[in-house]
């Protein structure tokens, strides 16, 4: 068994709180993603469980043992640093072997098991190379490859893909994951791109702050996030906040930002009823919104103003201005995109808009 | 006669000018060396005078300047080997662990002016029978050493990312070993700084070599000035001495030029 978990964990530096206990637990064989922004305690919380930090408090248990004084190298982890760390002075066939030979393995069985894992990562060719005559992508496999050798019970990434470029990155993300189904081992992935946590996670773990936000599989984190932080962190353009209040009119209940008034579901009816008259953040994705269709009509449009359209291809991205509001709209390409200056009539599907709480940012539905 | 020429020919003069200062001590030793004492003495000064080696023979003949020169290799050599032996991991653990009190500590012992050790020195060892021996000098000679060894090498440390031995750690070595696999052999360049500073500045010390040292011991510096201690000053055997002195410190400094250069650079040596 090789899961990891963390109880009641906080990292402190001075008086700042780094991690602010944190307690998740990492199944077996599963491919864990921690997101955030940038400074809210991932690399932190990577290292407690790499044993170069040592948590102030709290419990850290690797499979069923509690390694809080246990030194790195019982933990049997391998970590893949965002700089990579790959030592200067070695080719690369020593880089990856380094852990072998501290483990008195005889050169025999070292050599096999660096070819298999420069087999998986076809660096077969970069074998007798220093690190400085390898490119920032050839650097990264190196890196993975010192990690896979020692087939260790848990794997660390500390954003790995963060130095290469866009369309390197695409083509990582997937081999990673391929990566993970054939080793069958536990991976802790950091990461602050969600983008990366959303396709490659089994299970997102949000942080802010030090703090843990929200645990839940891609879908579920998108779907239902906790609270705004993760409504805002999860989706790209990311959602837009409106502060509104929540008014009952005819019987009817309505979600009322000023500017303009969406008449919301019967199903949020029994959650928003305690929050009449009070103020509220109404959030709705840009990929929810769309143009009005006057077959469709669900009679929750609003009018706004288009002050940018971006075009990307297959997609469309609208800057709007409704009253004091600005949003983003995210939609397929229609044939006659909208102009700048226009006033567009835009559909809201409201069933998948969402209302938080202003003064606890959690979400109400 | 556009500026840029102006400002050209203005930076070189200055260059010049600095240049014959520093120099011109140095060739006025060097051209003397070559002289014989009626030539040195006279007015004007002879630019052109024949050449002979007497001071030299005399230097290495009269004195025993072989001993003296093997002397300062030996207290040069054992009290920087032994500096580093000390100050490296010292060096290491105040640049992982940010040891800002014994850094300081160090420091301290670097801008004490020497003289005050002096004293303190001259009663321990003259109590203990190891005055004029290898061992007291060599101890003290560490003091010129060690706190360079340790400047400059924590400052070099700082320079390899942490990651390094961490990553190293992960892989499964103890801080130890990982200190001796993965920093020590990147730290080629700061330990050629460190060492070729530290003995140079071992090798031109007098005042502790003055003081603890006698005829067994006695280092070059102290050999030349015993030129001057007769009644009537040997004005080329004193030149000669001195080249011969300077010499290993200026092959040194040459080979090593881009190092040494760091190293003053760094900030972390007092002259
Ligand atoms: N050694 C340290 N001493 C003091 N503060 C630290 C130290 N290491 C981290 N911190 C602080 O702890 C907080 C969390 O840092 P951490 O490196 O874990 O962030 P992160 O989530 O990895 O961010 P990033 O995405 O930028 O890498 C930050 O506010 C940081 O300033
Ligand atoms: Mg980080």
């Amino acid at each position: 068994m090789s899961n990891v978990i963390l109880k009641n964990v906080v990292k402190r530096y001075g008086s700042v709180a780094a991690v602010d206990d944190l307690s998740i637990e990492i199944r077996d064989q599963e491919f864990a993603v921690l997101v955030g922004s940038s400074g809210c305690g991932k690399t932190t919380a990577l290292r407690m469980i790499a044993g170069l930090e040592t948590a102030t408090s709290g419990d850290i248990f690797i499979g069923d043992t509690c390694v809080n004084d246990m030194p790195p190298k019982d933990r049997d982890i391998a970590m893949v640093f965002q700089n990579y760390a790959l030592y200067p002075h070695m080719n690369v066939r020593d880089n990856m072997g380094f852990g072998l030979k501290i483990r008195q393995m005889s050169k025999k069985d070292i050599d096999a098991r660096v070819e298999e894992a420069a087999d998986i990562l076809g660096i077969q060719a970069l074998l007798a190379r220093k690190p400085k005559e390898l490119s920032g992508g050839q650097r990264q496999r190196v890196a993975v490859g010192r990690a896979i050798v020692r087939k260790p019970k848990v794997f660390l990434f500390d954003e790995p893909l963060s130095n290469l470029d866009a369309k390197l990155r695409v083509a990582m993300r997937a081999e990673i994951s391929k990566l993970h189904r054939r080793l069958g081992a536990t991976i802790i992935y950091v990461t602050h791109d969600q983008v990366e946590a959303m396709t490659m996670a089994d299970r997102i773990f949000i942080m802010h702050n030090g703090a843990l936000q929200q645990i839940g599989a891609p879908m579920e984190v998108y779907r239902q996030p906790a609270n705004r932080f993760v409504a805002g962190f999860i989706g790209s353009p990311a959602m837009n906040f409106i502060d509104a209040k929540v008014a009952l009119e005819d019987g009817a209940m309505f979600i009322d930002a000023g500017g303009f008034r969406v008449r919301a579901p019967e199903t949020f009816r029994s959650r928003l009823e305690p929050y009449l008259d009070r103020p509220v953040i109404f959030g709705v994705r840009p990929e929810d919104m769309s143009l009005h269709d006057a077959t469709a009509g669900t009679g929750n449009s609003i009018k706004a103003h288009a002050d940018v359209v971006e075009t990307l291809g297959s997609e469309i991205f609208v800057h709007l201005t409704c009253e004091a509001h600005s949003l983003v709209a995210r939609m397929e390409a229609p044939d006659s995109p909208p102009m700048v200056g226009d006033m567009l009539e835009i559909d809201l599907k409201m069933a998948k808009t969402h209302v938080f709480d202003r003064e606890t940012s959690q979400t109400i539905v | 006669m556009n500026k840029k020429l102006l400002s050209n020919i203005l930076f070189y003069l200055i260059v010049i000018a600095i240049a014959c200062i520093v120099l011109f001590p140095f060739l006025w030793m060097l051209v003397s060396s070559f002289k014989t004492q009626v030539d040195i003495i006279s007015w004007p000064p002879k630019f052109f005078f024949t050449p002979t080696l007497q001071n030299y023979q005399k230097v290495f003949e009269e004195q025993d300047f072989l001993k003296y020169f093997l002397n300062s290799t030996i207290v040069g050599v054992v009290a920087v080997g032994f500096s580093l032996v000390l100050g490296l991991p010292a060096a290491y653990s105040i640049a992982r662990f940010t040891q800002k009190k014994l850094s300081v500590f160090i420091l301290l012992a670097r801008l004490m002016p020497g003289i005050s050790f002096l004293v303190p020195w001259y009663i321990v060892f003259s109590r203990l029978n190891l005055m004029d021996s290898y061992l007291a000098l060599i101890l003290s000679h560490m003091l010129i050493a060690l706190p360079i060894v340790v400047w400059i090498m924590s400052t070099y440390f700082n320079t390899i990312p942490r990651e390094m031995e961490e990553s190293a750690m992960v892989d499964g070595a103890t801080r130890q070993y990982a200190f001796f696999a993965i920093i020590l052999p990147l730290s080629g360049p700061g330990i050629i700084t460190a060492t070729t500073l530290s003995f140079i500045f071992s090798w031109n010390n007098f005042m502790f070599s003055q003081v603890l040292s006698m005829e067994k011991t006695k280092t070059l510096p102290i050999a030349v000035y015993n030129f001057l201690s007769y009644a009537e000053v040997d004005w080329g055997g004193v030149m000669a001495a001195a080249v011969a002195i300077m010499t290993p410190a200026i092959i040194l400094t040459m080979i090593f030029q881009k190092y040494v250069v760091k190293g003053l650079t760094m900030g972390a040596v007092k002259g």
